[in-house]
């Protein structure tokens, strides 16, 4: 096999512009600014990331499409619009960061971010089961060390220990579900799989195998029965952590295992698009979708937490890219890109909202937002566009997500298969989950302030990044060929 | 008849089984019908190493030599690469050399990371 290393590290650039960042945070956290103040570290590493996020986004821009190094990783416009999308995340995660106060390691906090940045544009492009495991597990070990950041909350702890528990048990089924997949093909590369898969029947091994890869896959989208771990993550993190946790972790993982799916295991997909259906995968990622949807909505309408609150609504909202995932193999990826990627802009949106009003006091219950727009009329109002757009309201990004999933999963097979019953169920479950989204916004935008709360300030760069976050949503939803045009 | 493939698999799984409940079934006879029952502080004690222990088993401990345990990995994973790299330097191109220098590298910064951080003091 002939090796190109050359080719691989050109094609890696924007990878190593991350890296290289990172150490040079590292590098001068511990020479010229040691005996800064943690707020001027923390600010000179997120400048100092934000570049290294550009030059990777510029890289990954003029990126010549085709595969690298032999087929280990693709560069399609799959992944083009992936890493895109996770380093704008990544981005806006750093203006959420510079809200929230400056953690004892500060510049460990960025570096560790763009570590994580780094795993998820690996995953984006992934083609090769031993790379894809690889890029999961930088980002995973990333984002566990992200969500015990705070040493001074017990509930930071909890939520590390948690997310790691849980973590490391998806990752062990993905790498038996793996070895099982190599075993029965003997390969690793995903053409090579999907073309020894053609001709299989479903035999035991093979579902136990699938099976597998799905646990992995539905711990990574916080899909239900695998959602334990996120009211707790969401809740104890520090919010940039939870904030890149709900977003571009989610968007990346969505498209590897879309992949994954449909790439390697395409043969075996099965159908849902008639009352009787094929055996296969996408049954069972019917079914996990309809849970999530289920969970998700019916769990958050009873939540007082705001945090917890968005964690079930991540929840609910995997049940619906899941059924984008579902309609990849006829629509392709654009419906569930666009879904993941204006989504986790509400989400990274509304969680820096939180981070910034958490400057003038806790922030963790609904009522905590009370009167907001009488503290701070631009929170507020981003607040009303990121949480709008979360229920799916025109002409916001959520409203057009939620409709291109839906009409995609629809034209599967019209009302006659489960694709479309699911469509219908999360059109009557979204009407449900306007309920959860209104409380809070009925405490932020109607409800009186609490006597004693002071007005907000919101620093330049939270206020750029919150007000960009709620353009991009408005920009998007009113044209969405932006997003779609990239495919 | 041929035995399946993976009958070996069953058997193992037997014995595993079998194994300890004869050996603690031998164990729990014998008890019944030999032993007279002396109890003392000292055998009901928690069982460390044989010596009788001293004080509670239930202590706080320092945890903090895991960090030795990370640093002790830069050098062992240095060593790991450093020797066949070694072996094979006379027949290797400029690119392998540059690559195998960013690699100490970065194991490097690490070191130094954890050294200005003062992770190397015991304290």
């Amino acid at each position: 096999m002939n090796l190109d290393y050359a080719g691989l590290f050109h094609a890696l650039r924007p990878e190593t512009s991350l890296v290289v960042g990172a150490l040079i945070i590292l590098g001068l956290d511990l020479s010229i600014f040691r005996r800064h103040t943690p707020v001027e570290r923390l600010n000179l590493a997120l400048w100092i990331g934000a570049l290294a996020v550009l030059a990777a986004a510029a890289h990954v821009w003029f990126a010549p499409e085709g595969p690298v190094f032999g087929g280990v990783l693709i560069l399609d416009k799959l992944a083009m619009a992936t890493r895109l999308g996770v380093l704008g995340l990544t981005l806006l995660t750093f203006g959420v960061a510079s809200a929230a106060p400056a953690p004892r390691n500060p510049a460990e906090q960025v570096a560790i971010i763009l570590f994580a940045t780094t795993g998820f544009l690996l995953m984006a492009a992934a083609q090769q089961l031993l790379l894809a495991f690889l890029a999961l597990e930088l980002a995973s070990l990333s984002l566990y060390v992200l969500a015990g950041f705070d040493k001074t909350r017990p509930e930071s702890a909890e939520a590390a220990l948690k997310y790691f528990l849980f973590g490391g048990m998806a990752a062990a089924f993905l790498l038996f579900g793996f070895s099982l997949i190599y075993g029965l093909t003997g390969s690793i590369e995903l053409p090579q799989i999907a073309g020894q898969l053609f001709h299989v029947t479903l035999s035991p091994l093979l579902v136990v195998a699938l099976v597998m890869v799905l646990v992995a896959f539905g711990f990574k989208a916080a899909a239900a029965p695998f959602h334990l771990w996120a009211p707790d993550v969401y809740e104890g993190a520090p919010t940039s952590s939870a904030a890149l946790i709900a977003s571009a972790s989610k968007l990346a993982g969505f498209t590897l295992f879309a992949r994954l799916f449909w790439r390697e295991f395409g043969a075996v997909a099965g159908s849902v698009s008639s009352a009787h259906g094929e055996p296969g995968w996408l049954p069972a990622v019917a079914v996990i979708a309809a849970v999530s949807m289920l969970i998700g909505n019916f769990g958050a309408l009873a939540q007082s937490n705001v945090r917890r609150l968005l964690a079930y609504s991540a929840i609910a909202h995997a049940g619906n890219l899941l059924l984008g995932v579902i309609a990849a193999g006829d629509a392709g990826p654009a419906p569930f890109y666009y879904y993941a990627a204006t989504y986790g802009l509400a989400t990274v949106g509304a969680f820096g909202v939180i981070a910034v009003a958490e400057r003038a006091g806790p922030c963790q219950k609904i009522t905590d937002l009370a009167g907001l727009h009488r503290r701070s009329p631009l929170l507020a109002g981003c607040l009303a566009v990121f949480v709008l757009s979360l229920a799916g309201i025109p002409p916001l990004a959520g409203f057009f997500g939620k409709f291109t999933v839906f009409s995609a999963a629809l034209q599967m097979g019209g009302l006659a298969g489960p694709a479309g019953w699911l469509a219908m169920l999360a059109i009557a479950l979204s009407a449900l989950a306007l309920y959860y989204y209104l409380v809070i916004l009925k405490q932020a935008l109607v409800a009186k302030p609490a006597p004693d709360a002071a007005p907000i300030a919101v620093p330049a760069i939270a206020k750029l990044a919150l007000v960009l976050a709620a353009g991009l949503i408005v920009l998007f939803g009113v044209n969405p060929s932006l997003l779609l045009g990239l495919f | 008849m041929d035995a399946h493939p993976y009958a070996f698999l069953a058997l193992f799984a037997a014995i595993a089984v079998a194994f300890p409940v004869i050996l603690l079934s031998v164990a729990q006879l014998w008890f019944r019908f030999f032993q007279p029952a002396k109890p003392s502080a000292d055998k009901g004690a928690a069982y460390e190493c044989g010596v009788t222990p001293t004080g509670d088993s239930w202590i706080q401990f320092k945890a903090h030599y895991y960090l030795y345990a990370i640093l002790f990995l830069i050098f062992d994973v240095e060593l790991l690469f450093l020797l066949p790299f070694a072996v094979a330097f006379t027949g290797l191109s400029a690119g392998a050399l540059a690559t195998m220098l960013v690699f100490i590298f970065l194991l490097a910064e690490g070191l130094v990371w954890a050294w200005h951080r003062g992770h190397l003091e015991w304290k």
